[in-house]
């Protein structure tokens, strides 16, 4: 919805260039470092070396599944399936492994089926949403609102509404527990599926035409890019990254969820959005879904540090996202 | 017949009895955030007067003529209407007091019915209610009054836009006018409506009605104003009588530089023809068994009205409309499924009209969108990896060589005027190997400087032998700038001309032709009784 | 003569014919397909034509309808109301914690006991309607985040009153005579519905506000220059959707007969779902409330049918994401073929 005066007025061109962006991009980590530091005025534990890494390792997550749906909001939609994904995601695969392994199977073998079974549910999931919205034309609201229904259904009709007990330790020292020259794999997969995606966005044609996808998507086409093939695989990416976060997720509890995505959805498009990128889409990236990710993990740490109730959390981060999202109207107001 | 639109008003029906003023604006500025939209404009209307706000897009015209209507107020400056100082203005109060615009796109709600959008904002209510009975009475009054065929229960949304137009107007002649607005209302009307619209123009003048024309085309303002009014960046650069101002000066006026020569020579060396369009007809019908065919090293032009379908066809060759029956041959290869990529590869590349809905990514930088067209280029990509590199220092050399300024291909595309917006669109023309350019409208919403640069580049192209396509709604480019010319009227070719056979009348007496069943397709536009 | 009397006749029945397509072209497919929906059902699902399962249907459908209702308001002026779902937990709770403290001390008032009740559940919608409204028309905040934002709010301050806890304690004429109570025969709920639906009808053909509402959401800019005040009617769409909310939950609550902060989870994507249904376009300016009560009632019928099927509640919310999506594609695919649909 754009402003009436927006339109009715002269179309000049918009003031301010570099100046206003290294502004914009300096801005949430500016605030981030200043809420440490409130935290930490009221809770030293704050900036303890154990509490940092601690909420290092934690935002891997998060950090993983806003960089998912970054990648979609860029296109100028968003996957509301994410957090049903991960809970479908998690609890499939943990179904695999265990029948696998518990039928006397190598746990390698059950281990690397449930990986698959995991990502190809992503797959699939990723390809509904990407046909519904790029050939059939669905709004992405309408698309993923859909195949939330529909990974939520089948995430608590294959578990019964129950966890899946029993993964294999295997996954767990895999995906979770083990070090690579004593840096936490967590971080190491995070790490490089991030420098993927920068590397992808910023240094491939594909990556290229998603920002002038979610900027112009006629223009796009005009310009002889496939964009129809290219957002399919938008949402295809979005589902298999919310998958192998699910995936670590999982190796994490050590078992399958079926309620592990929980507010995943709201989260994931909090950190994206808070952390820069635009929700009209063709402005993100790699970078602001590190920093989006980084600032809600660290806001929901110093409160649980500071003994506030998850409900107020709750609370708290709805107002982050309405603080966050007028900011950033307000940022880009003149363009 | 071919110039009755264009005949002088005549001296009887100029402003008489013209020194009352209707309106005047003293000093009166406008901000909104990071543009400074109006800065001290002073401006005053007589009563019969036709006053046109002359001025390239960006000058002001638009806010002013909101101001005016009262869609926003003012910061400063005095506004008195009929002798009386006017502080705060609401759209309602400003139609009351006979204030109407009827503006160019912004005031239709396309899924409301016709009736509904007359009365928006002030509809007729009884008891709370809305009395639809009324309004449709006095929505049938108002449109026969114009005998417009308009059935006021139908969506606005499916109508042609030449009867859209005719809503705006009944829709500002709901209540009584003294003072009208026409914002740029010729934009979609074919050239006998716009006769008709200056009919209605001249007898609103004998009535005492003031009118505030705002226009870019030079033509028309010589003609149907008395003053002019030009403005430039916000301001008020001068107010002159139309008689005494020539085009040149008019010109100058709006653009702050002296124009002496605009269009270029350019040499004509027709070669193979590399583009042959045979019996080609849409799906949509808005192109019928059209046949023509384009050179290298010549400048091939489609002229027509609105809505002939001129560049519709050009949209067919490049791949963006379907077609029916037909064939469209490139370079003597027939193209079966034509698409934009496709038809990259086979260097044909169109530049859109709408070059902010359809060519730009204005979020993005200048690099990026120069480069939109040729990623599938072994220059530019590596098996789809960018070579960033490559792709700077070519954009760099050729946004140098279409001299865009500022010269910062980083910079946003959103932060730069019109007329440079189009040499980046332009710029994917020198980005890859393209050897048929398809130009609609180019020259749109453009300064007179930039327009001069555009021209020039397309000399350059045809001197290298490169074929041009070139469709506009301009006709002093058509005439200067092609070498062969086809006419388009209501979707079919009415005429093909070449070199000598190139002139005004002959072009303007194609415009006018009957269609197919000899009636005429505009609207008659009967006045009950005058 | 006999060619005038055929020629007459053929041309009659063709002006009904042209009659019946205006109407399938402006009605949709839902009315028709709602019709051999129940007839269906009620021939090969055991036990739904019975009257006990019509008024379960009826019921649950008015809950829905009132939610959708206000949905379908936001929808048209072009936004979204993602909070619905919490406004109705939190009506719900506060209504019940007013309720249930003021128990003992208007003891033998129960008539003001409900009333302030209901005032209290009906002003905190209010206030989160006012405060959606009031960020999406003044501070241009895309109301899809809004509503994220104040989803988490609602929902959250729901849970902090009641720590997850259902509050007992309402006044048993609240919950025997309205929240469970027949009249005529009929759930209250229904005739709560019947009333919100023809006062949104009233509203939406007979008031300026239901063209300025379709105005906002067709043109903003059209709205802006013909001088309607849409920061104005902005702010009151979403208010009202959070009233009508608030309003359900209110009905919820007696009919369940205590205040939980869980309730009401579903009927934000339902009441999405149920307009989308309706033919309301999520781009805006369309949208017809009689359309969206059809939409309803489609929705509870499917999953009414469903359970009496005994197919698992987990399999149905697969069924309704896959019955979502097909509904707006091919709605898509209509308004394409009709020519309409650029984007």
């Amino acid at each position: 919805m754009a402003s009436a005066e927006a339109s009715l007025r002269p179309t000049r061109r918009a003031s301010g260039g570099a100046a206003s962006a290294w502004l914009r991009l300096a801005a949430l980590p500016v605030l981030v470092v200043l809420m440490e530091v409130g935290f930490w005025t009221m809770q030293p534990d704050v900036l303890s070396a154990r509490n940092l890494i601690n909420v290092l390792q934690q935002s891997t997550y998060l950090i993983i599944f806003a960089a998912a749906q970054m990648v979609v909001i860029l296109t100028r939609g968003f996957d509301l399936s994410l957090g049903a994904t991960v809970s479908a995601v998690s609890v499939a695969s943990a179904l695999v492994m265990t029948s696998l392994a518990s039928g006397g199977g190598s746990a390698a073998i059950a281990v690397a089926a449930g990986i698959a079974a995991g990502l190809g549910l992503g797959l699939l999931i990723g390809l509904f949403n990407g046909i519904f919205v790029s050939w059939l034309n669905v709004n992405p609201f309408v698309a993923t609102l859909g195949s939330l229904n529909i990974a939520l259904g089948i995430a608590t009709t294959i578990s019964g509404g129950n966890p899946v007990f029993n993964v294999p330790n295997a996954l767990s020292t895999l995906l979770y527990s083990g070090k690579v020259l004593t840096i936490p794999v967590p971080l190491i997969l995070a790490g490089t599926i991030c420098l993927a995606l920068y590397f992808v966005l910023g240094h491939t044609v594909f990556g290229r035409s998603l920002y002038l996808i979610g900027n112009n998507p006629r223009a796009a086409r005009l310009a002889g890019l496939p964009s129809a093939r290219y957002l399919v695989l938008a949402y295809v990416i979005c589902s298999l990254l919310a998958a192998f976060g699910a995936l670590m997720l999982t190796a994490w509890t050590g078992s399958g969820e079926p309620n592990l995505g929980g507010s995943l959805m709201l989260e994931s498009i909090a950190a994206a959005v808070i952390g820069g990128v635009s929700l009209r889409g063709g402005i993100g990236g790699v970078i602001q879904a590190i920093v989006g990710g980084l600032f809600i993990t660290m806001l929901a740490n110093g409160m649980d540090l500071l003994e506030i109730s998850g409900y107020i959390q709750q609370i708290t981060l709805g107002f982050v996202i309405i603080a966050a999202v007028f900011f950033d109207r307000l940022w880009t107001a003149r363009t | 017949m071919g110039s009755e639109a264009f005949r002088p008003v005549s001296a009887s029906l100029a402003s008489s009895g013209a020194d009352d003023l209707l309106l005047q604006l003293a000093g009166v500025s406008k901000r909104f955030p990071g543009v400074l939209a109006l800065d001290n404009v002073d401006f005053d209307l007589r009563r019969g007067e036709v006053h046109v706000l002359f001025g390239e897009n960006g000058a002001g015209k638009s806010t002013l003529i909101n101001v005016i209507a009262g869609t926003f107020p003012r910061d400063s400056g005095r506004f008195v209407y009929q002798g009386r100082d006017i502080g705060h203005l609401t759209p309602h109060q400003a139609r009351v007091a006979g204030i109407s615009p009827v503006f160019q796109e912004f005031s239709l709600v396309p899924e409301m019915t016709i009736e509904e959008n007359m009365f928006l904002g002030r509809e007729i209510v009884a008891g709370g209610l809305l009395n639809r009975v009324a309004m449709r009475r006095r929505a049938l009054e108002v449109i026969a009054e114009f005998g417009f065929d308009l059935d006021p229960k139908r969506k606005v949304g499916e109508l042609s836009r030449a009867h859209q137009q005719m809503v705006e107007i009944a829709k500002a002649f709901l209540t009584e006018v003294r003072l009208l607005i026409l914002d740029e209302p010729t934009a979609s009307l074919t050239e006998v409506e716009v006769v008709k619209l200056f009919d209605l123009v001249a007898r609103l003048k004998r009535s005492g009605t003031g009118i505030i024309y705002v226009s870019h085309r030079m033509r028309e303002i010589k003609q149907i104003g008395d003053r002019i009014t030009v403005l430039r960046d916000g301001r008020k650069i001068a107010t002159v009588n139309s008689g005494e101002v020539t085009e040149t000066a008019l010109v100058e006026l709006m653009t702050g530089r002296k124009i002496d020569i605009l269009f270029p020579k350019i040499l004509h060396r027709p070669a193979r023809k590399v583009l042959e369009v045979d019996h080609l007809t849409l799906a949509n019908g808005t192109v019928k068994d059209v046949s023509l065919f384009a050179r290298a090293g010549e400048i091939t032009g489609i002229a027509g009205l609105v809505g002939c379908g001129k560049s519709e066809l050009i949209r067919t060759v490049y791949g963006l409309e379907t077609v029916a029956t037909g064939s469209i041959r490139i370079r003597g290869e027939l193209v079966a499924h034509p698409s934009p990529a496709a038809s990259l590869k086979a260097g044909v590349c169109y530049f859109p009209s709408d070059r902010v809905g359809e060519g730009l990514a204005l979020a993005r930088p200048v690099r990026e969108n120069a480069s939109m067209a040729s990623l599938d280029l072994p220059e530019f990509a590596w098996h789809r990896f960018l070579r960033r590199g490559n792709e700077k220092k070519a954009v760099q050399e050729v946004m140098e060589q279409l001299k865009l300024r500022p010269l910062g291909i980083e910079r946003i595309v959103a932060n730069f005027s019109g007329g440079n917006r189009q040499k980046v669109v332009l710029a994917r023309g020198l980005t890859r190997d393209v050897g048929i350019f398809l130009l609609d409208e180019p020259t749109l919403g453009i300064d007179v400087g930039a327009k001069a640069e555009i021209y020039e580049l397309m000399r350059a192209l045809v001197a290298r032998d490169n074929a041009i396509v070139l469709v506009s709604s301009e006709l002093p480019e058509m005439l200067n700038l092609c070498n062969r010319l086809y006419v388009m009227h209501r979707s079919r070719l009415v005429a093909e001309l070449s070199g000598a056979g190139i002139t005004e009348e002959a072009v303007l007496g194609h415009f006018f032709q009957k269609g197919a069943g000899g009636e005429n397709d505009a609207v008659p536009l009967r006045r009950a009784g005058a | 003569m006999i060619e005038a009397a055929t020629h007459a006749g053929q041309r009659r029945r063709s002006a009904a014919v042209e009659r019946l397509y205006r109407l399938y072209d402006a009605a949709g497919v839902l009315p028709l397909l709602l019709c051999v929906l129940i007839l269906v059902f009620a021939l090969f699902v055991p036990h739904f034509a019975s009257v006990e399962n019509i008024l379960n249907v009826l019921r649950s459908s008015s809950f829905l309808m009132i939610v959708s209702c206000g949905q379908m308001l936001v929808l048209i002026v072009g936004g979204f109301d993602l909070s619905v779902g919490s406004v109705v937990a939190l009506a719900s709770v506060i209504s019940a914690i007013v309720m249930a403290g003021l128990k003992v001390p208007l003891a033998g008032d129960p008539a003001l006991i409900t009333l302030l009740g209901v005032l209290g559940g009906l002003g905190c919608g209010m206030a989160v309607g006012l405060l959606n409204g009031l960020c999406v028309a003044w501070l241009k905040i895309s109301p899809f985040m809004v509503t994220l934002g104040t989803m988490s709010i609602a929902g959250g301050v729901a849970f902090v009153l009641t720590d997850g806890i259902p509050v007992y304690g309402m006044p048993v004429t609240y919950v025997n005579g309205f929240g469970r109570g027949l009249w005529l025969d009929l759930p209250a709920a229904v005739y709560l519905a019947i009333a919100v639906v023809a006062a949104i009808w009233v509203v939406q053909n007979l008031t300026r506000m239901g063209r300025y509402i379709f105005a906002i959401g067709g043109n903003l800019d059209a709205a802006v220059v013909s001088g309607v005040r849409t920061r104005v009617y902005l702010t009151a769409s979403y208010t009202l959707s959070a009233l009508l909310a608030a309003l359900t939950g209110l009905a919820l609550t007696a009919e369940i007969g205590s205040g939980q902060a869980s309730m009401g989870a579903q009927l934000t994507l339902e009441s999405i779902a149920a307009a989308v249904i309706a033919g309301v376009s999520l781009r805006g300016g369309v949208g017809r409330v009689e359309m969206v009560a059809l939409g309803s009632i489609f929705l509870l019928i499917l999953t009414n049918a469903m359970d009496l099927l005994n197919v698992d509640s987990r399999l149905q919310t697969i069924f309704l994401g896959v019955i979502l999506v097909l509904a707006v594609a091919a709605e898509e695919a209509r308004g394409r073929k009709w020519g309409r649909g650029q984007r």
